[in-house]
């Protein structure tokens, strides 16, 4: 075991169970929380793997946008932030669900581990640089590319008919 | 890291006039957005709805001039990507061939009919069944302010156009990643789409977030399904994915089985199959009822384009893997869909589960893996479509005290008081039913003998259950029938409000195509044979 | 307009018409091959040093300079010149008491400080001090790391250190640090886009995101001047990044006392205020690298003998004095402006500057793209130069569009003022809103007519204030009566 080896267990560790503890916590900011150190982790993940451009734009899209603005909704919001009994999932909704996760996460460890395991992967392969993204973002993938630009266009709007409020004061809403 | 030197970029070779169509209607879309910012408040719901009505029907002559290709240039084929010069490789996105055109026009067809129901305004400012101010609080004061400022929603035109513009993308794209990006892009419209009812807001506030909810892990699913069929043959691409089978890359085989079985997940979400028909009753009944009807025509040909795409072209040379899944899954639809239809007491849940029946059917159809299954199929999608807008059209009109009456027991003697509309939504139930002269009947006749003829024993079994399940849908429907025609009407009786032109006209249209496709079928079975073959 | 003859410097300083003007990778060029980690261990504590040492200074030197201009010493007491002013302020903050309020949520109320401090320091992990050196026998660069996306790196830890700001403001469960938290997370992440945007421009000039190569591209010109507009966006967005004045509305003692770090104090404190310093250095130096030359010396002393004063260690004190050019630039600022108002600033970033800068990139593309022959090849020669066609003709067409837009920005303004210029009526009754209203210079105050208030009636005086609270008082006390 290498190293490098090492450092992505651990990182990949990291992501994992801050995945996990951002959907069981209580407290909706802690989530949040649990959220950015598990898609900062994430970030990690890729920089282990040598994809520097990856990591640093998962960083700062998910880490310094994304989970950011779920902080500003949840501090925008009035809301109540710490746990409520009366919304909390039955006990027996959160046992089914703890057996249903693991049996699939089971499943798909026991079907992907094996198979997996003696895999090797250079990682150091030159086909994998920033001008070779670029050439893969613009050239092979340009149609996914700006079909992205699209869906996010989608987003705006649907964001904008979605949350406009009308003001009271007449012609100043449009 | 050593240095070295790129190789040379190689530009995407791009056919515009076979992606024309889609072209046209991202750019209608895109106009839209413009209109509403700089038009004035007083013109912009006309302008929106003429502007789209004009672009599906430019896409649609677009469609049929690719399709026919008067000039013999060759539009359809792969296009929107390149050969690699080094390696001999193709990476084509987009696949125009004969299902993805039909399926492209009878998407913009089904979208004008869609477009035309949303647009119903009853004398008001805007459309009258999406509510000006999404975010307010049900019945709150900003919600009034909203109304009483005469603020309207025209921003769901542009919204519908972008849904379909994922539409038309989604059976054709040639790659998975291409068609998870075209999910994303017909799904996001239509979560926002389906919270903007104007009445019973909470209902239409919750379908949204149901479906947001459950479509987000739905993607997740194909996401992770694609990740895994890439590991098994290095390629997202649908040939090569077909290449990889039919070769065999033994190390990786153990991806395959759990690659498609999600992928196929995340498709079957879409067109609401059992198991994964949760959401369907409650987004179709919360969902403002001309998004629903929209939304149960295109979405469920699109996605029935991807799943015969992925069905005949990705993964055809692992049918083995998967076929037994999806013959569990598509039993299970046909059955479930069928049962809980008939203790429904709500107009559009039953029309929900109604629906969840019809994939059902269609799936046997797409398991018949023949040229005449993907006619059948594609037949299905085009009658089905258009009844369902025309029936989801009349719904929209039965109304009590302003807001629609979707009781059952609110429609008891219906037929007495209003014999056309009555009689329409007969006639669309009798196609539902599947019964001869209704161009319910020809579909459900198509994809059974195909499943028949082709599918071997599991088709036979497939095709006995469906049969079986049509049955008992006849029962629903019957019921519906007999509720409006022969029971007395209640005390306080709904009204059949007078729609405006284009309403009118979409329904008629609808049940008019339902009446021409049983009566007449043999031009569109002619026309959805010949379209049947796909191109790698 | 000076863009044209910026881009047109540039065009001159290259060869026309050749295609391979971009470096063929964007690698770095700082050569790490024979960096030994116990060296990059040194460099990396150097460095810690460095900023350390540099805040130290900088903050007795910012009191010293408003002093300067405020006509007043500043501190002189401890030490030469008060130069051990700020390790006093440092050691006496140690030994304050450290209070956490009781709604606090400890934990992150303990790591939001640790993440403001530690991440202003990470980014200079990749900024070049000077050239290729000799520590003990080893041959290496003066810069920690490069990578060849190093400047994303920057933009994405300072995206990470915003998270002190607004955990912080959450943490303390209280208002005045939750709004101010929240006013200071919203201005760095918008201003964030603006400068992320303005160094795509160096991206496009230099054909590499590693700050070595950068650096190295900037050997014959300095980015500033071919990136000018660029320079000018980074500046304006590295001053809102850093919270300081005149943008230092995270803050606003007025509205919100001390904003996002209200509750904290003692050592928790002093780690803010050490991040926003050392942030300032960071910025500085990011400055530095992208559009001053990094550690090159300048042009005229650069010639002296043969290069000798451009590279190695020497590097470190060009950087070093570019680096104190922005200190002395932030001081100076906050010596000389108010605070803008919150919504101006922020209509000022999201209307003003992103857009421009997009228009401003994409020009940019073009330029470069006419200089590496992507627009056609041909060529003419004027005055012994050989000129691209297709770059003069791009240049021209940006320096008119930019011309025709500001052109036509002035007129719309003064336009704008015209309407919005008030001409105070010549008249006014000074209590029509039931209140006292003092008038406007050159206005005349109309007699109040019906009420006899003495002989005063028909004077032009302004009324006396004995006057005006009989006049307020009587029909107050007659509607209450009524």
């Amino acid at each position: 075991m290498t190293t490098r080896d090492l450092v992505f267990v651990v990182v990949g560790t990291i992501t994992a169970v801050s995945a996990l503890l951002a959907v069981t916590t209580r407290h909706v900011v802690h989530a949040a929380l649990w959220l950015l150190v598990s898609l900062g982790s994430l970030a990690g993940c890729y920089l282990v793997l040598g994809q520097e451009l990856v990591g640093l734009v998962q960083l700062l899209v998910y880490v310094g946008a994304i989970v950011v603005l779920v902080l500003f909704a949840l501090m925008l919001t009035r809301a109540p932030i710490g746990p409520q009994s009366e919304i909390s999932t039955p006990a027996w909704q959160r046992a089914l669900a703890v057996v249903l996760g693991g049996a699939t996460s089971a499943l798909l460890a026991a079907l992907l581990l094996p198979l997996l395991a003696s895999a090797q992967v250079d990682l150091d392969r030159p086909e994998t640089g920033t001008t070779q993204i670029a050439q893969a973002v613009f050239g092979t993938w340009v149609w996914p590319f700006e079909l992205l630009s699209v869906l996010l266009l989608v987003a705006l709007i649907g964001a904008f008919a979605v949350s406009r409020l009308v003001l009271h004061r007449e012609g100043e809403a449009a | 890291m050593t240095a070295v030197a790129p190789a040379a970029f190689q530009q995407s070779n791009v056919d515009y006039v076979a992606i024309l169509p889609m072209l046209i209607v991202a750019s209608a879309a895109l106009v839209g957005v413009l209109v509403e910012a700089f038009a004035p408040r007083r013109r912009r719901h006309v302008i929106q709805v003429s502007l789209a009505v004009v672009g599906l029907l430019a896409a649609f002559a677009a469609v049929v001039w690719v399709a026919v290709d008067p000039n013999k240039v060759g539009h359809k084929g792969l296009t929107m990507g390149f050969t690699d010069g080094t390696t001999n490789h193709s990476v084509f996105a987009l696949a125009i061939d004969g299902p993805a055109l039909f399926m492209q026009g009878s998407i913009v067809l089904m979208g004008v009919l869609g477009i035309l129901t949303m647009a119903e305004r009853f004398g008001g400012v805007g459309p009258d069944a999406f509510t000006p101010s999404g975010a307010s609080t049900p019945g709150s004061a900003s919600e009034s302010a909203a109304a009483r400022a005469g603020a309207l929603t025209s921003e769901v035109f542009p919204l519908t156009m972008f849904a379909i513009f994922g539409m038309m993308i989604f059976p054709t794209t040639n790659d998975l990643i291409g068609m998870f990006v075209a999910l994303e892009v017909l799904s996001l419209p239509l979560y926002i789409l389906s919270g903007l009812a104007r009445r019973r807001r909470l209902l239409s506030q919750e379908a949204s977030l149901k479906y947001f909810l459950l479509g987000a892990f739905s993607s997740a699913f194909f996401l992770f399904g694609t990740a895994l069929l890439y590991g098994y043959a290095g390629s997202v691409y649908f040939g090569d994915l077909s290449k990889a089978v039919a070769t065999g890359p033994l190390a990786m085989n153990g991806l395959l089985l759990p690659g498609a079985f999600l992928v196929f997940v995340g498709l079957l979400f879409k067109v609401g199959a059992v198991p994964f028909h949760a959401w369907t009753p409650d987004v179709y009944q919360g969902a403002p009822t001309p998004v629903t009807g929209f939304m149960a025509a295109c979405t469920k040909a699109a996605a029935f384009g991807a799943i015969l795409r992925l069905a005949y072209v990705g993964l055809d040379t692992a049918r083995w893997e998967w076929t037994n899944a999806v013959v569990i899954v598509a039993i299970l639809t046909m059955v479930v869909g069928s049962v809980l239809s008939v203790t429904q007491t709500d107009m559009k849940r039953l029309l929900a589960y109604s629906s969840i029946a019809h994939a059902g059917f269609i799936l046997v159809g797409v398991l018949a893996f023949d040229r005449k299954g993907v006619g059948a199929v594609l037949f299905y999608l085009v009658a089905y479509g258009f009844s369902t807008i025309a029936a989801f059209g009349i719904v929209s009109l039965v109304r009590q005290n302003g807001g629609e009456a979707t009781h059952l027991s609110q429609w008891a003697g219906l037929g007495k008081r209003y014999p056309l509309t009555a009689g329409a939504f007969a006639f669309l139930m009798l196609a539902f039913a599947g019964i001869p002269l209704t161009s319910g009947f020809v579909s459900k006749f198509g994809v059974f003998s195909a499943a028949i003829g082709t599918g071997g024993a599991t088709g036979t079994t497939l095709a006995v259950i469906g049969v079986v399940c049509s049955a008992i849908t006849v029962f629903v429907y019957a019921r519906v029938i007999v509720l409006m025609f022969f029971s007395d009407a209640p005390d306080d009786a709904v009204e059949v409000v007078t729609p405006s032109m284009a309403t009118t006209f979409s329904i008629a249209i609808g049940t008019l195509i339902t009446l021409a496709l049983g009566v007449l079928p043999s031009s569109l079975l002619d026309l959805a044979d010949r379209a049947s073959q796909f191109v790698r | 307009m000076s863009l044209s003859t910026a881009a047109y410097d540039i065009a001159l300083s290259l060869p026309a018409g050749v295609t391979g003007l971009a470096p063929a990778n964007d690698n770095p060029v700082a050569d790490f091959s024979d960096t030994p980690w116990w060296v990059a261990l040194i460099k990396a504590v150097g460095v810690f040093v460095y900023l350390l040492l540099s805040t130290l200074l900088v903050i007795w030197f910012e009191r010293r300079v408003i002093g300067r201009m405020q006509q007043r010493p500043g501190p002189n007491r401890n030490g030469p010149f008060g130069l051990l002013q700020t390790l006093a302020d440092g050691m006496k903050s140690m030994l304050k008491e450290d209070i956490t309020p009781a709604n606090a949520d400890r934990i992150v109320y303990t790591t939001a400080p640790l993440i403001a401090a530690t991440m202003a320091f990470v980014s200079f992990a990749i900024i070049p001090l000077g050239g290729t050196v000799s520590i003990f026998g080893h041959e290496t660069p003066l810069q920690i790391t490069d990578v060849p996306v190093a400047v994303l790196l920057v933009l994405a830890v300072a995206s990470v250190g915003v998270y002190g700001i607004v955990l912080a403001g959450w943490s303390s469960g209280s208002t005045y640090p939750l709004l101010g938290g929240l006013r200071s997370t919203a201005q760095v992440i918008s201003y964030e886009i603006a400068m992320g945007l303005s160094l795509v421009a160096i991206f496009l000039y230099s054909g590499s995101m590693s700050t070595s190569q950068i650096v190295a591209a900037q050997s014959s010109l300095w980015y500033i001047l071919p990136a000018f507009f660029s320079f000018a966006v980074y500046v304006i967005t590295m001053v809102g990044e850093t919270n300081r004045l005149p943008f230092d509305l995270a803050e606003g003692e007025g509205e919100l006392t001390g904003g996002f770090h209200t509750e904290y104090s003692a050592m928790r404190f002093a780690m803010f205020y050490l991040g926003e310093y050392v942030n300032m250095f960071t910025v500085s130096a990011l400055a530095t690298t992208m559009f001053l030359g990094g550690w090159q010396a300048p042009p005229f002393i650069a010639a002296i003998g043969d290069g000798a004063l451009n590279g190695g260690w020497w590097g470190l004190l060009w950087f070093t004095i570019k680096l104190w050019m922005f200190m002395f630039f932030f001081v100076w600022l906050r010596g000389s402006l108010p605070r803008v108002r919150y919504d101006q600033f922020m209509r000022f970033g999201w209307r003003f500057l992103i857009p421009i800068t997009l228009a401003w990139v994409v020009a940019v593309a073009f330029i470069r793209g006419a200089q590496l022959g992507f627009l056609g090849q041909g060529t003419f020669t004027i005055g012994g130069r050989e000129l691209s066609v297709a770059t003069v003709v791009i240049v021209s067409i940006v320096a008119v569009i930019a011309l025709a837009a500001a052109w036509i920005w002035d007129d719309k303004r003064a336009e704008r003022e015209a309407a919005a210029e008030f001409n105070p009526p010549e008249e006014i009754d000074p209590f029509e809103g039931g209140f006292p209203v003092p008038p406007l210079p050159g206005q005349r105050l109309r007699e109040p007519s019906g009420l006899a208030v003495g002989s005063g009636a028909a004077s032009r005086e302004p009324v006396t204030s004995s006057v005006t609270s009989t006049l307020t008082s009587s029909p107050v006390k007659e509607e209450t009566h009524g």
